[in-house]
């Protein structure tokens, strides 16, 4: 990968990683002052998702970017699948909607860079998995 | 070189402009209030100067430095200069801050026990008053018991709370203001108390003050709430303490 | 020339043309207000052939000059002052300036300009649909903005467009970002050191790190604003409201959260407007006073500076609003203690003029009188950063007043300044000196008499964002002032006619322009 590739993905990394915190910190403030909080439930096959992503990551070690690829599309379609099973009108379920529909955007985004890119955007999909994690720790555990 | 004077009258008229006596602060009518003003004085007095130090400056050195022919000088910098107005500064500036600090606190930080406690209501484009009846407590409100047209816009159930239009507050008396929107943000703002907080809803804000001076006053709301915002105007009305008792008396009767 | 081109300079000149138009748009939209503010009963033909619905018969309605109001804001704020100053002279000159032979993703950037003008487009057509134009000001605060239709006219769709174009305009602002940084990061020339860099490149530099910081938080406050509109959700809207006689089903949102998102964007924002603006009148001061600037390094230390303490004094913005009484306090030490790198520049500027020999071109003319705005803008704003004093001050025309000089008038000072300095590099010619020289003094005489008097609507108390002042004792009293600031605007509106003929002109048939005919040290100047 070239350095400027390498600090292109950096800076997107930093600006995305600054969108996932103001929504974190949106998500603390909200639920201490409202008094309407009940905690989402997450499926067990959600947190299985969590092995596509990791899996994929492993994927991308061994140069194996479509397969890799595949994973990144199969997570997506999963968060997809959870984003539509929540109701907008609970507050915790709604910021658990903006959270994992922004992370599958960012793992379209980073499925399709594989796909195409290979090795070149090793780096995003690394992230977009332990933001991924971060996400389900967020929704599942924090909340 | 016009540049320069140009620099220097319009500075200069900006100073004049500020030292006329037509536009100017209302009356101060609280304790408040005079501490605010004395502390605002300071202020413009501070940065007056600053504005007439760096503004002059400027102009002179635009006019001494003007092109005529002479060798520039190969001056970079020099540390020590920069540290003087650096540190100079930043005491000024620091210190201004600190120093205001008295009268925020005098309206937020400090509250006084024995406060005659007052809620008021805003929504698009009105203000509501209510106060404790005889029974001193504020009565249980419901959404939807609310009825604007028939008197009752905060949605009071029971009680012998008095509701009332018109802001009417003892002069000399602590008074807090109990501050709730029913809609969007509003804005409680007596220009001649010194005083201005939005009304937010979902929130309960306390507001404090002590009006030493009978009269009316106007309370414009000053936070943008859609398009009827620039008419919705309150009033408020400072009462000689024993009027103020009677007229809550017979509030209570009716 | 290709519409979709890639290169960076095509791409600076565009986002040049972008803002030229918007600020054409904002401008006489800002006259339209004016004319109404002294003439609230005129029935202006004009109006109903521009807003049939907004002004029947002529006759503005006060939503029609709410939404023209914040339409103004919107557009100065976004599609100029984040505009020009970063992405139009920072794409055509950054590359220029480190030897790089363009930035370091072309596609991208044509992608980011795109982006930015379809999110004016989508701005504009808020003015053609039902309902019109958005009322709720360029800071948009909820509930008033998330309620839809029921909150107003312009709140439906148009306040939808508006928050869609702002989400737009974060994703290309971001996009612009990492183009910026990378490119200063990588592609710098052999020889080039971080403090090898002009102050204009390290002017580009720090707003791209604000910005890369503050779009990605704006970001996502605009996606939970607009998910409150019409999907339902309680982000921002609090429960048991009763709007317009309907109570509404949500419950417990934070109005304040959307405020505090706001302002964490919003008031480095204000660097994002001014810094590349303080980069170019470095430069244009030492060129034209033949000396070195000023404490360089300092200057260059003082632009981080600003950048690093912009974030942690956005509360500034809020001490009014219901917030923790005791952040206020926190909040106003950090804000004073932002002004102490702002009048380094200050102290700094004026001493690169010392000892110098001073050229007065027209350049020079606007940048002097940028440094003459940025005091009197200054100045102020140690009265609005404390929150005892900005307890009678916030929301008043002394705001409207403070901002205008040191954001608004002083960062279109700015611009000025460039194109009359890179005019030859952008078109080989000069803008005409003299039309150039008139055009300074009218506007600089003009601005102070626009804005300077709006002080005193402020210490009198008069509110901002009122459609007319005639509901009031004691705003009656202050018409004469208003209709003198009205005059003013007319005048300095019509002097703005000179520049934008002069700028058509000159293109064609300026004087023809040698390599580096005002002796800079650059290299845009000095290399080929
Ligand atoms: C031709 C010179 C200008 C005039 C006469 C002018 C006039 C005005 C007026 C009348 C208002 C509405 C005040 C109110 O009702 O509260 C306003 C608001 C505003 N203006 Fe300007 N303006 C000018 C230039 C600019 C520039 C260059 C900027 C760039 C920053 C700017 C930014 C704003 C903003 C941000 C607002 C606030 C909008 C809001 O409250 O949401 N203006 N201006
Ligand atoms: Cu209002
Ligand atoms: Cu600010």
């Amino acid at each position: 990968m070239t350095n400027v590739a390498r600090t292109g993905q950096t800076l997107l990394i930093v600006a995305s990683s600054m969108l996932f915190a103001a929504f974190t910190s949106a998500m603390v403030v909200r639920r201490a002052t409202g008094t309407d909080w009940i905690a989402p439930s997450v499926p067990v096959w959600l947190w299985a998702a969590a092995l596509l992503a990791l899996s994929a990551s492993w994927l991308v070690m061994r140069g194996l970017y479509r397969p890799a690829a595949l994973c990144g599309f199969l997570l997506v379609a999963s968060q997809i699948a959870y984003a539509a099973s929540l109701r907008m009108g609970d507050v915790a379920q709604s910021f658990a909607a903006v959270l994992v529909t922004a992370h599958a955007a960012h793992a379209l985004f980073g499925a399709c860079a594989l796909w195409w890119k290979g090795e070149r955007a090793s780096l995003f999909w690394h992230f977009a998995g332990a933001l991924w994690l971060y996400v389900l720790w967020l929704i599942g555990v924090w909340a | 070189m016009q540049v320069a004077i140009l620099i220097a009258a319009l500075a200069g008229a900006t100073v004049l402009l500020f030292v006329q006596p037509a536009w100017w602060l209302p009356e101060a009518i609280s304790a408040h209030a005079k501490n605010y003003d004395s502390h605002l004085l300071l202020t413009l007095w501070v940065i007056g100067v600053l504005f007439v130090i760096a503004q002059a400056l400027l102009a002179i050195t635009v006019f001494r430095f003007r092109d005529r022919g002479q060798q520039p000088s190969a001056v970079e910098g020099n540390h020590k200069l920069e540290l003087i107005w650096t540190t100079t500064t930043a005491v000024i500036f620091i210190g201004l801050a600190i120093a205001g600090q008295g009268i925020w606190a005098g309206v937020h930080l400090r509250s006084s026990a024995d406060a005659l406690k007052i809620e008021v209501l805003a929504k698009q484009f009105a203000w509501s008053y209510r106060y404790a009846g005889p029974d001193g407590a504020f009565a249980r409100t419901d959404v939807k018991a609310i009825d604007d047209a028939g008197g009752n816009p905060f949605g009071v159930v029971g009680g012998d709370d008095i509701i009332a239009p018109i802001l009417r507050v003892p002069a000399g008396r602590p008074v807090e203001l109990l501050l709730k929107s029913r809609d969007v943000i509003h804005n409680f703002f007596v220009r001649e108390l010194r005083i201005k907080q939005d009304v937010v809803p979902g929130m309960t804000i306390p507001l404090r003050f002590t009006a030493d001076k009978p009269g009316a006053y106007e309370v414009p709301c000053s936070e943008l709430c859609g398009l009827g915002h620039h008419q919705m105007r309150g009033t408020l009305v400072v009462m000689p303490p024993e009027e103020f008792d009677a007229w809550l008396r017979e509030g209570a009767v009716r | 020339m290709t519409i979709f081109s890639t290169d960076h300079k095509v791409i600076g000149k565009q986002y040049i043309g972008l803002s030229l138009f918007a600020v054409l748009i904002g401008m006489a939209l800002s006259l339209v207000m004016r004319y109404h503010l002294v003439h609230p009963d005129a029935k202006v033909r004009l109006f109903q052939m521009l807003w049939p619905d907004g002004a029947p018969g002529g006759q503005m309605t006060p939503e029609l000059y709410l939404s023209l109001m914040t339409m103004h804001g919107t557009i100065m704020v976004f599609f100029v002052l984040t505009t020009a100053p970063q992405s139009g002279f920072g794409n055509y000159f950054l590359p220029l300036q480190i030897g790089a032979h363009d930035m370091a993703f072309p596609v991208l950037n044509m992608l980011s300009f795109w982006t930015t003008a379809l999110s004016f487009l989508v701005l504009m057509a808020a003015f053609v649909v039902e309902g019109g134009a958005p009322l709720s000001g360029w800071t948009a605060y909820p509930p008033l903005s998330a309620l839809g239709k029921i909150a107003g006219p312009g709140q439906g769709l148009g306040q939808d467009l508006w928050v869609l174009s702002i989400a737009l305009f974060c994703v290309a602002s971001l996009m612009a970002a990492i183009n910026f940084i990378a490119t200063i990061i990588e592609l710098r020339a052999p020889g080039v050191g971080y403090f090898d860099m002009p102050l204009t490149a390290w002017a580009w530099f720090v707003t791209a790190l604000i910005s890369l910081f503050a779009f990605a938080v704006l970001l996502a406050g605009g996606i939970l604003l607009l998910l409150d509109r019409v999907a339902g959700t309680s982000f921002f809207i609090p429960g048991g409201l009763v709007v317009s006689d309907q109570i509404q089903a949500r419950s417990g949102g934070s109005p304040i959260l959307f405020q505090h998102l706001f302002w964490f964007f919003g008031h480095p924002e204000v660097y994002i407007a001014i810094l590349p603006g303080m980069g170019v009148i470095s430069t244009v001061l030492s060129v034209f006073s033949g000396k070195k600037v000023f404490g360089y390094r300092a200057m260059a230390y003082a632009l981080l500076a600003i950048g690093g303490l912009g974030f942690l004094v956005w509360g500034h913005h809020m001490f009014i609003s219901g917030m923790s009484p005791y952040s206020s306090v926190a909040f106003s030490v950090l804000t004073l203690a932002i002004g102490v790198p702002s009048a380094i520049k200050t102290f700094n500027w004026i001493a690169t003029l010392w000892g110098g020999r001073i050229r007065f071109t027209a350049a020079m003319l606007y940048a002097l009188g940028f440094v003459s705005l940025f005091i009197t803008g200054g100045v102020t704003g140690l009265v609005l950063g404390q929150p005892g004093l900005d307890l009678y001050f916030h929301d008043t025309y002394f705001v409207v007043a403070h901002f205008h000089l040191i954001m608004g008038v002083a960062a279109i000072f700015a611009i000025f300044a460039a194109l009359h300095y890179w005019f030859p590099l952008l078109y080989g010619r000069f803008l005409n000196e003299t039309l150039g020289k008139i055009h300074f003094y009218g506007t600089f005489i003009g601005v102070y008499a626009v804005f300077v008097p709006l002080h005193f609507a402020g210490i009198a108390g008069n509110p901002r964002r009122y459609p007319d002042f005639k509901e009031y004792e004691f705003l009656k009293s202050l018409m004469p002032l208003h209709v003198g600031v009205t005059h003013a605007a007319y005048s300095l509106a019509a002097i703005q006619l000179l520049f934008f003929f002069n700028y058509f002109w000159s293109q064609r048939k300026g004087k023809l322009a040698d390599k580096n005919p005002w002796g800079a040290a650059t290299r845009e100047w000095t290399h080929d």
